[in-house]
Parts: structure tokens; C-alpha cells; sequence
């Protein structure tokens, strides 16, 4: 393995920007000559690099392009130019029970999620017990998931993707659910996952949780890195950033 | 396309988990889960054998299994499509948080389909049984045609799966494609031979002018063709009622036409690898939906 992680070189992404609404044929056919293409650049060259180990915090306000960012690195983009390199097995926590379904049951659920997480059935199988112990779900866990409260969906999320045994976690501001109980089980997965050498980026608005697992920060503003340094360092500036307008 | 073809096999077991999920949740809600399924295919076919066979008086034989074995695959075709045109904009919460390839999909819409399909042609067979034993074992419930089934399923499956792929990717940027479908699927019914035989159709074109090419145009909709090689695979020949010049007539089946076949089997795999290309090319911008 290599020192880097996670290696990001001039990305760039723009969007089609529609003013619309919703698609249909009837636009296509009118507006087929005019094709009135407004591009919204979200990205405008972002380049950084995560080593192996690293604890990756990104700040910005809302809007600056941290969640495109995060959906890049996590495959469901597609740049529009740069590159991405990634270097270990990743796992994308975008939104917590991403693909649950709700007539099906949490036992069912944690088969299918761990599956699209890409872990074969088997390794599922092998794993699902350790799950149910993590998420607390024991009386749950044949019940449909829509009979579940959203912290209880949360906490399923999140136990099946820390167990797919992942090299580099991304993670968006998915941290703040469940109880004070489930928070400080999820902190301290993160700190025994990073005592193993894993690999965190992560988005946050909380300077606190910022503070308490991060070691590197980077800021975004208008789809560009604008700083690039120290916890402390960059959340200062950014807070004073703030604090000004 | 062959990038894409090793990136659907790494994710084929999430592909089977789908299926199994799409059937667990077709069936699951109901006790009588499958049945009900089967109910709708056999109360349509009931209805069509007694409007046909009591209110327009149609005397062809073993009319009710003629119509099973053009229905049910019609059914299939018809599900699919509709399925998986809602499967990608369904999904697109999920799309757009987590990475798998999205031809699964659809694809496993158009297999649990399928599924569903093999498993009412075998209720279809124990239909086609007790009409034997009730009939006083007169017609035989099948022939050594029956060997053909498999070599008509494969080229359906790839029909259905290419327009599959072609209308869940365009359903995505275009709603109205599932309003259009769902039309086009009603107005199909009624020019493919389901409620009649591809004989009627040739005996009331017989003696038109351009008859012989309007034929070959109406055989050369896949679905038509399909239909009528279904029903000489599955159903033992019997006496056809049909109206030749102007006289209603008892005849024997009319010889099965490869030629026209053929043609539908170029054109579904033709079909496919359009479709699976199409969608490939569509499919990194769903999630940019504007």
C-alpha cells in the first residue's frame, strides 16, 4: 500500500442547471432550438491528498460543493475533468439506511444494504449478529423497518456500514443521531477504527465533533480549497469568516 | 461494453438479492401472496374465453389454453416494461447516495418478471393437465413442441430486457415515456394475437390487395410473432374458427414461419445490445436529473 489514501487532482464539476422543474417532452420538443444550458460550476478545480490513517475534516457553508465532493470520492459522479485516485476498500456513508426498504424487514435490510456496500452474501451472513449487537435492535430485528423510529433507522445504517470492514470511511454529517449513548458508541467505533489505521473524511458543521476526531482540515468556499491545515488553524479562520458577515 | 458487462458481474449477487426482494415484496403483503398473482392472468382469460366462446360464439378448440399461452408471456412483457420504467426514478434516492450499477435496476424488475413467468407456465401446465383429464383425455396437454420453449424464452427475455434498459433510462429524464408506454401497451394487446389466432388475421387478408405484405408487416412487431411461436410450442393443434370469405370455417394451425421468426430474433438481440449500450451512456447522468 501506498502513503496516499486518498489522491484528488483538479476536479472539476459543473451541473446542468434547469429553471423548469421537472423534465418532460413537451419542454424537450419546445425548447429543442433554444437550448438554453445554464451551467452551475459546483467544483472549480479542487485538488488535496489523504494519507493512510489521516482523520480528514471538510468545513464549508452550505452550497460550497463539500457534498458533490463526497459523492465524487464515493462514485456516483462522475467528474467532469481531474481525477481521482483511491487506494484501499471505501465505504460511502452518504445518508444513513440509504436503500432501506420498508416493508421489509431490519434482517432483510442488513442482507441488501451490506450487499450494496459490497460485502457477498456470505461475508453478510457471517456478520449480521455483530450488527444487531451494535444497532441495540435484538427485539427489532424482525419487524419491518417501517415500524421503525428514524433514530432506530439511523442506528441500523450506521451499524451495517462500520462493519463492511472498510479501508477509508466517507461520512456526511451522519454522526448527529440516535442517543447520547448511540453518539458516544459511534466515537468510539471511530477512534478504534483509526487506531487500526483506517482512513476518515468526513463533513461536519460542528466544531466540537471537528475538534474531537479530525487532525487535518480542509475548508471549502465556492467550489475551491481555501484553506488547508490544522484543526485549529482552519477552523479559526473559517469561524472569523463567519463571524464577519 | 465490456468494462460495464465485469462491473454488473462483480455486483451480480446484489442483482439476485434484488429480485428475491422484488418477488418477497410481491408476495409478502398478502397470504395468499403468488395466487394472488396468478388470480388476475386467470380471471382476464376467463372472461376473454367466455365473451368469445359464448357472446361472439367462437367454436375453436381448447380456446381457453390458446389464450394462456399468448397471455401470460404478453403479461411478462407487459410487467416488465412498466416495472422497470419506474425502477430507476424510484430508486433515485438511493441512486444518488450509493454506488452500484444502475442497469441492476431494471434488469432485476425484467427478472423477477421472468421468474414470475416460468412460474405461471408451470401452473399453466397443471391447467392444461386437468383439461385433459376432464375432457375425458381427448387433447393431449402437449407435444414434443414443448422442447421449444427454452429457444423462444431466450430471445424474448433479450427483447424485453433491451426495451427495458431503452425506457427505465429514458423514463428518467422524460416522465411521460411511462404515460406513453402504458398506451402503447393497451393499443399492443389488440394488434398482437392474443384474443385471436395470427390464422384469423391471414384469412381476413387473404383476398385484399397488399394482403400478403400487410401480414408480414403485422408479424414483423416481435411481440406478434412471439406470441403466435408461443402458442405452437405450447398448445397441441386443434381446429381454428375463422371467417374466410365471409364463411366461418373449421381449419387446421397454419404452418409455422421461420423466415418472419428469424427476423424477430435479430431484432430483439439487436434491441439488447442498443438498449444496454443506451443506457450505459445515460446512466452517470441520473443522478444530475435537472
Amino acid at each position: 500500500m501506498s502513503k496516499v489514501a486518498i489522491s484528488v487532482r483538479d476536479i472539476k464539476k459543473s451541473f446542468a442547471l434547469s429553471h423548469s422543474g421537472a423534465a418532460s417532452l413537451k419542454t424537450a420538443l419546445l425548447w429543442w432550438k433554444k437550448k438554453r444550458i445554464e451551467k452551475l460550476e459546483v467544483l472549480r478545480g479542487v485538488s488535496f491528498e489523504v494519507n493512510h490513517g489521516e482523520c480528514v475534516a471538510l468545513v464549508g457553508r452550505n452550497g460550497a460543493g463539500k457534498s458533490t465532493l463526497l459523492s465524487l470520492l464515493s462514485n456516483i459522479y462522475k467528474p467532469t475533468s481531474g481525477s481521482i485516485e483511491i487506494d484501499g476498500k471505501i465505504a460511502p456513508l452518504l445518508e444513513l439506511g440509504a436503500g432501506f426498504h420498508p416493508d421489509l424487514t431490519g434482517l432483510e435490510n442488513i442482507l441488501f444494504n451490506g450487499m450494496i456496500l459490497g460485502l457477498t452474501r456470505k461475508e453478510v451472513m457471517e456478520r449480521t449478529p455483530a450488527i444487531v449487537d451494535f444497532a441495540e435492535l435484538h427485539n427489532h430485528i424482525d419487524s419491518p423497518v417501517r415500524t421503525y423510529s428514524s433514530g432506530m433507522q439511523a442506528r441500523l445504517g450506521f451499524a451495517i456500514a462500520v462493519h463492511v470492514d472498510a479501508d477509508i470511511l466517507i461520512v456526511d454529517e451522519v454522526l448527529a443521531v440516535g442517543d447520547y449513548a448511540f453518539e458516544k458508541k459511534c466515537y468510539d467505533y471511530i477512534a478504534e477504527f483509526r487506531a487500526k489505521g483506517g482512513t476518515i473524511l468526513f463533513v461536519s458543521h460542528n466544531p466540537d465533533s471537528v475538534r474531537k476526531v479530525a487532525d487535518r482540515c480542509i475548508w471549502l468556499a465556492a467550489g475551491e480549497v481555501k484553506m488547508d491545515g490544522t484543526v485549529e488553524a482552519v477552523l479559526t479562520a473559517y469561524q472569523a469568516a463567519g463571524d464577519e458577515r | 461494453m465490456r468494462e460495464n458487462f465485469k462491473e454488473l458481474w462483480r455486483f451480480r449477487e446484489l442483482m439476485f438479492a434484488m429480485v428475491e426482494r422484488e418477488l418477497r415484496i410481491r408476495y409478502k403483503n398478502s397470504s395468499l401472496g403468488f395466487l394472488w398473482s396468478l388470480l388476475n392472468p386467470l380471471v382476464t382469460v376467463a372472461v376473454m374465453w367466455f365473451v368469445f366462446r359464448f357472446l361472439l360464439g367462437n367454436q375453436t378448440d381448447n380456446y381457453s389454453a390458446y389464450i394462456l399461452a399468448a397471455y401470460l408471456p404478453f403479461m411478462f412483457f407487459n410487467m416488465s416494461l412498466m416495472d422497470s420504467a419506474q425502477s430507476v426514478i424510484a430508486s433515485l434516492p438511493v441512486v444518488k447516495k450509493v454506488y452500484f450499477p444502475r442497469e441492476i435496476l431494471p434488469l432485476s424488475a425484467v427478472i423477477a418478471n421472468f421468474i414470475h413467468l416460468c412460474l405461471a407456465l408451470v401452473v399453466f401446465f397443471v391447467f392444461l393437465f386437468a383439461v385433459w383429464a376432464t375432457t375425458g383425455f381427448q387433447v393431449a396437454p402437449f407435444t414434443w413442441k414443448i422442447a421449444y420453449l427454452p429457444l423462444l424464452l431466450i430471445p424474448y427475455l433479450a427483447l424485453v430486457t433491451g426495451l427495458a434498459l431503452l425506457i427505465s433510462a429514458y423514463n428518467v429524464f422524460y416522465e411521460d415515456v411511462k404515460y406513453i408506454l402504458s398506451v402503447a401497451l393497451y393499443l399492443l394487446f389488440f394488434v398482437t394475437p392474443i384474443m385471436y389466432f395470427s390464422e384469423t388475421v391471414f384469412y381476413a387478408l387473404k383476398n385484399r390487395p397488399n394482403g400478403q405484405l400487410i401480414y408480414t408487416l403485422y408479424h414483423l412487431n416481435p411481440v406478434s410473432m412471439m406470441s403466435t411461436a408461443f402458442r405452437k410450442a405450447l398448445v397441441p393443434p386443434g381446429k381454428i374458427e375463422v371467417i374466410d370469405n365471409g364463411v366461418s370455417t373449421m381449419i387446421g394451425p397454419r404452418p409455422f414461419d421461420y423466415g418472419l421468426f428469424a427476423v424477430t430474433v435479430v431484432v430483439s438481440f439487436a434491441l439488447l445490445f442498443y438498449g444496454y449500450h443506451t443506457f450505459n451512456r445515460m446512466k452517470w447522468r441520473f443522478v444530475e436529473r435537472p
